[in-house]
């Protein structure tokens, strides 16, 4: 892919085409203006392509899950399907709880901040956090805005269930997008009709004339200079993860053939059998998503999967996928 | 011999028989060698920014060389017909795992013994002797250049930054090659010992964009690229611009000679 999308700037320097532009940064006034530029926010998700990253809520959990493999731990204080059993507002976790993490670890910690909740996203950052997930999976705090992320140094990344809502997230400064899918399911239904929505409409667009293009970027709600540039990579303008609802290797394997670019498990380790166990197997998988023998070997016992949910109105927790606007 | 009709536009080449037909032909099918099937590059494609270094390696165009020929690296098998690696930026932990995992870790080091091999970002710590900042219990490295490495040495994604930077030897090297550097290491010591190839420096960043926590003393922690011997190392990630002069540079005055000697 691209690795320069033609993105509006809110923080740093522009990053749009890099063709003839090594002289484009300007290391004056100290040097601190290349700092958080886009380039540097999309290339840190373009480094954790082909990788896991999983939900863990304390440093114990942390340290599992780099030793089982994965590319980056996301901090959260309950995992998804706790947060659907217990209901509740659903927040920032605790920052001692996600310095705990960083300290634990060496791979990327990220951490979820409530939709349009910019002082929670401001607190994160100032404790050197390296991405944020600004997530429907915690209680939404503003039900019109999402964070305008361009003014941040820190990069975030969002969900989308669709080609429009992906871009609009991008348009606001999003470097790094995953499909939603239903967190805290076991079931991933949801992340399949979600990644099959984005790549049919990227598929669409992709044949696209201009005229089609700009009558089809006002239809979903998206940029239209974000809606081009997507037709013309034939991808979205950055990485794109699966998540919600991913449970074993299989499951991780499928959203890979389906295009992405690499996985979020959150409840699907640490409520199984042994975690320590699949969320190794679920980092293979990853790797080998096209390689049926290696993945029927590493799902061989790896103790039992979390318990699904079936995704229907009587869903404990409502639909979650339903908030980001 | 070549007709050319520059009028026209057109050159007309005409049919060479390379063999003599002493021997049924089926004798005489051409035999795989550098000037027919070009370059073998592998990428490892265990973890991270694969994609992008093929992107970039497909650019490329080297007249009367061939085509190169990118492969991702994720079985042994992938390995054993690579000319040269090229060991992308992503998680080393992650990598390095998943390498002991796919039974890569020693096919890897005896490569890394006899071919050329580049490493950006965690490419360069797994290329290194030693690591600091490394996760609890240490980490697999493959070796291969003499130097001691820091992990995350500027400090977490919020210190991660793009400069413009001086190669040695570059295409156009008076036009600075955007580094952009993601949680990048830093070169705490170069250190050939007697018996190994000297390590020569081809890029250092500007003193004032070093971290502000120096890690501790020394001349070298400016190093951002350096070959030694066959290997290429960055601490940065010339595969996310989309200036291929870096790609270029590794096949044209690493990969070609290596493989002609």
């Amino acid at each position: 892919m691209s690795a320069s999308p033609q993105v509006p700037q809110g923080a740093g320097n522009s990053a749009g085409s890099t063709v003839n532009a090594p002289t484009r940064v300007h290391a004056k006034d100290g040097g601190s203006s290349n700092l958080g530029t886009f380039g540097v926010k999309s290339g840190l998700a373009q480094m954790l392509k082909g990788g896991v990253i999983m939900d863990v809520i304390n440093a114990e959990q942390a340290r599992i899950a780099e030793e089982a493999g994965a590319c980056a731990v996301m901090a959260l204080e309950r995992v998804p399907a706790d947060i659907r059993a217990q209901g509740g507002v659903a927040r920032m976790s605790d920052p001692h709880m996600i310095k705990e993490i960083v300290a634990a670890v060496t791979i990327p910690v990220m951490a979820k901040v409530r939709i349009g909740h910019f002082v929670e996203a401001q607190i994160l950052q100032s404790i050197g956090i390296d991405y944020i997930d600004e997530s429907e999976v915690l209680t939404p705090a503003d039900e019109e805005h999402h964070i305008n992320k361009h003014s941040f140094k820190v990069p975030f990344v969002c969900g989308a269930r669709n080609l429009g809502e992906a871009l609009r997230r991008i348009s606001e400064g999003a470097a790094f997008i995953r499909t939603k899918g239903e967190a805290g399911t076991g079931n991933v239904v949801e992340a399949v009709r979600h990644q099959r929505s984005v790549s049919s409409e990227i598929r669409r667009v992709s044949v696209m004339g201009e005229e089609e293009l700009y009558v089809y970027a006002k239809e979903i709600q998206a940029p239209f200079h974000l809606l081009k540039e997507t037709a013309r990579l034939k991808r979205l303008p950055v990485v794109n993860f699966a998540a919600g609802g991913i449970a074993t290797p299989a499951d991780a394997a499928l959203m890979m053939q389906l295009g992405c670019d690499g996985v979020f498990v959150g409840s699907g380790i640490f409520h199984s059998g042994d975690p320590a166990k699949r969320a190794r197997a679920i980092v293979q998988a990853v790797t080998h998503y096209n390689n049926p023998k290696i993945l029927a070997e590493i799902s061989e016992n790896i103790g039992p999967a979390m318990v699904g949910l079936s995704i229907d109105d009587n869903l404990k927790g409502g639909r979650l996928a339903e908030r980001g606007w | 011999m070549v007709i050319r009709l520059p009028e026209l536009g057109l050159s007309l080449k005409p049919p060479v028989f390379r063999v003599q037909p002493l021997l049924p032909l089926y004798f005489h099918l051409p035999i795989p060698s550098m000037s027919t099937t070009g370059i073998t590059i592998g990428i490892l494609a265990l973890q991270g920014a694969v994609a992008e270094h093929q992107r970039m390696l497909q650019t490329l165009k080297f007249s009367g060389r061939g085509k190169i020929h990118v492969v991702q690296v994720r079985m042994p098998d992938d390995l054993a017909i690579c000319d040269a690696l090229i060991i992308p930026g992503g998680e080393s932990t992650t990598i390095a795992l998943l390498a002991k995992l796919s039974g890569l870790l020693e096919p890897l080091r005896e490569f890394v013994k006899t071919k050329v091999v580049w490493g950006t970002c965690a490419g360069a710590i797994l290329l290194s002797q030693s690591v600091s900042n490394a996760k609890q219990g240490g980490q697999e490295l493959l070796g291969g250049i003499s130097v001691r490495i820091a992990r995350n040495g500027w400090g977490s994604q919020v210190e991660s930054f793009e400069a413009p930077l001086e190669v040695t030897g570059l295409r156009n090297s008076s036009v600075p090659y955007t580094g952009i550097f993601i949680r990048a290491p830093v070169i705490l010591s170069l250190r050939a010992s007697p018996g190994e190839p000297p390590v020569e420096v081809i890029s250092r960043v500007p003193p004032e964009l070093l971290p502000q926590a120096v890690m501790e003393d020394g001349p070298d922690q400016d190093v951002v690229a350096l070959r030694q011997g066959r290997h290429l190392l960055t601490t940065f990630h010339p595969e996310l611009t989309n200036d291929n002069r870096f790609h270029e540079y590794f096949v044209q005055e690493c990969v070609i000679p290596s493989i002609k000697s």
